[in-house]
């Protein structure tokens, strides 16, 4: 299990314990990453607003540096997935598009065909490395605890581009946070948006979408929430007591990352996963 | 025929008699091929002639019978039983009112929040050709021009994605996605003449800029129209027209800068570069407490190797800009 290992800017600084927690059991599982250090920000569904071409041509090149590698994209944030599967898919589709990017690429010998995948972290431990071999793997399962699954969007939608879950009732972290051993509550706001992508441009509409969310998990009785998504994970988590100002919620409610509870179930500790980094203590 | 035991759980509420929502169980028996509509009508004429819902051309085309069907918006009259049905034991169809907008009676909610934001956003064509000579003269439009909004034509105003919006759902002022994807239909259409003006009118506050792109409206589109790149048309169009002194603008401005100076973002100052500073002194708390966890984005960015590539892009295309 090899992968090209796609840097996200937030991973990279606010959220650090994404990838710090990663990087302790990917060995575990025979997985090697191998950082895309010369790629750059995806552009977070910003980049083309300013200019669809550089959009284009960066994200190929991108991905033709993973292809250069001759492997597979893998992301531990939802909207690098979407974002790099937005550019893979407009490139596989215009032989007019592919030619201008590859034009541009050709000066630092790279190329773009199409070959290589993009995939998220969730998808490669559910499909590629598998549930049943995880379970096998638990050293420390999550017995008792129980988890609210935040999907967030841009793992789910739009379904064209993403389409491992049904959008209205997904289940692959569910299925994750069983196969730990975790248990899972029922509530309505896990495939709903956390407002990030808003919260700098309209923060107080953007914060309730997050309060509702944080609400909605609290009622539920669950004890944690869990998120494939830094970027959710930083409007859940850093932006909680703000979210929560003047609402009734009876409790703060901890946030962990997809990669912190693999960790936890595979016995580090949550000091080593740096789960002491979040906002919200645990 | 195949037949089935479904039980339907309804939404109902009368405002004027009710003091709040409850909901009505029925359980009929349904052959396969049969719509939610059908079912619906077949309640009401049977079991409930009270509950009360909107339904017309039962052909998917004239938009009125859009409900949430186990949640999720979508026509009434599309929607096959059939396809709803988990093959357990008991069958329970959840059958609601559109979300986002209010309730006049059961099923049927107020539209009017729509067509009040279609009105005061010009979802028309101003053409160029004057009044009088209206009829007289033809504006042919190429199966070529036609394409760019083809997809966004097919719009029946059934207003399912206005109900799945996250950010209709906190914000009622919002302009809403079906006025956005009718923004980027006019604006792109060879005949009007208005598309500035047009533009300007939803670059204000609630508007163009405060799509959260959850692609929602997307996905649950009854027509499967793209919504979203209509969205994402539009801020490529304010840009090209230089409408670019709003946060969202500068957000994504700062995007595009970072990656040509050192390939990634700089998150230290993007709020500063969004909002100002005015604007962003009410996060310096959040960032103290956040520094003192460790949580903080570092000053400076180390550049990412090969910069020179990627500075290599931006001027070739600014060069091929200048030249065109």
């Amino acid at each position: 299990m090899q992968y090209a290992y796609f840097l996200s800017c937030i991973n990279e600084s606010m959220t650090k314990e994404v990838d710090r927690a990663l990087n302790l059991w990917k060995k575990d599982l025979g997985m090697e990453l191998v950082n895309l250090e010369k790629g750059t920000c995806c552009g977070g569904s910003n980049l083309d607003y300013v200019s669809p071409n550089h959009f284009i041509i960066i994200n190929g090149r991108n991905l033709a540096l993973a292809e250069q590698m001759g492997l597979d994209l893998a992301t531990s944030c939802s909207t690098c997935l979407l974002t790099l599967r937005r550019a893979k898919h407009i490139l596989d589709t215009s032989s007019e598009k592919r030619e201008m990017v590859n034009a541009h690429l050709a000066d630092e010998g790279l190329y773009y065909g199409g070959t290589s995948d993009v995939k998220h972290l969730l998808w490669v431990i559910n499909e590629d490395y598998g549930l049943e071999r995880l379970a096998v793997k638990v050293t420390a399962p999550l017995r008792g605890v129980r988890f609210a699954p935040f999907y967030g969007c841009h793992i789910l939608r739009p379904s064209a581009l993403l389409g491992r879950d049904d959008s209205a009732a997904p289940s692959s972290l569910d299925r994750l946070v069983e196969a730990l051993g975790g248990s899972l509550v029922e509530y309505g706001s896990k495939n709903k948006c956390c407002g990030f992508h808003t919260l700098l441009v309209a923060e107080k509409q953007s914060l309730t979408m997050t309060g509702n969310a944080i609400e909605d998990a609290v009622r539920s009785g669950a004890d944690y929430i869990v998120t494939p998504c830094p970027l959710c994970h930083t409007a859940l988590d850093a932006y909680q007591d703000k979210a929560l100002a003047g609402r009734r919620a009876s409790r703060n409610i901890p946030v962990l990352h997809l990669s912190q509870m693999i960790g936890l179930a595979l016995g580090y500790s949550r000091e080593a996963l740096g789960i002491d980094r979040h906002m919200i203590a645990v | 025929m195949e037949r089935r035991e479904v039980s339907f759980r309804i939404y109902r509420y009368n405002p004027q008699v009710d003091r709040t929502p409850f909901y009505d169980n029925f359980r009929i028996a349904v052959e396969k091929g049969i719509t939610i509509l059908r079912a619906l009508n077949h309640i009401k004429e049977h079991l409930e002639p009270r509950l009360t819902f909107r339904a017309f051309c039962q052909a998917g085309i004239c938009g009125s019978c859009a409900v949430r069907i186990n949640g999720v918006s979508r026509l009434a009259c599309t929607t096959q039983v059939w396809d709803l049905l988990t093959g357990s034991g008991d069958e329970t169809i959840l059958i609601e009112p559109l979300d986002n907008l209010e309730v006049i009676r059961d099923l049927v909610v107020d539209i009017n929040p729509i067509m009040e934001k279609l009105k005061r956003n010009y979802s028309w064509i101003r053409p160029a050709i004057p009044e009088e000579e209206m009829g007289r003269k033809e504006h042919i439009v190429s199966d070529e021009e036609f394409e760019t909004i083809n997809a966004s034509s097919d719009c029946i105003l059934c207003g399912s994605c206005y109900s799945e919006c996250s950010m209709m759902a906190v914000n009622r002022d919002y302009i809403s996605p079906p006025v956005l994807l009718k923004t980027f239909r006019m604006n792109n259409d060879t005949r009007d003449t208005f598309a500035c003006e047009r533009l300007r009118e939803v670059t204000t506050d609630d508007g163009l800029w405060d799509c959260t792109h959850c692609y929602k409206c997307t996905e649950h589109c009854t027509k499967k129209i793209p919504i979203m790149d209509g969205i994402h048309r539009l801020r490529e169009e304010a840009f090209e027209r230089g409408m670019t002194q709003t946060k969202g603008a500068r957000h994504a401005q700062a995007f595009f800068d970072d990656i040509r100076d050192i390939g990634r973002l700089r998150e230290v100052t993007l709020p500063l570069r969004t909002k100002g500073v005015l604007g962003s002194i009410g996060m310096v708390p959040l960032a103290v407490r956040m520094g003192l966890k460790g949580r903080k984005p570092p000053l400076l960015v180390k550049r990412i190797p090969d910069i020179e590539r990627v500075r290599d892009i931006y001027s070739r295309l600014e060069a091929n800009r200048g030249e065109s």
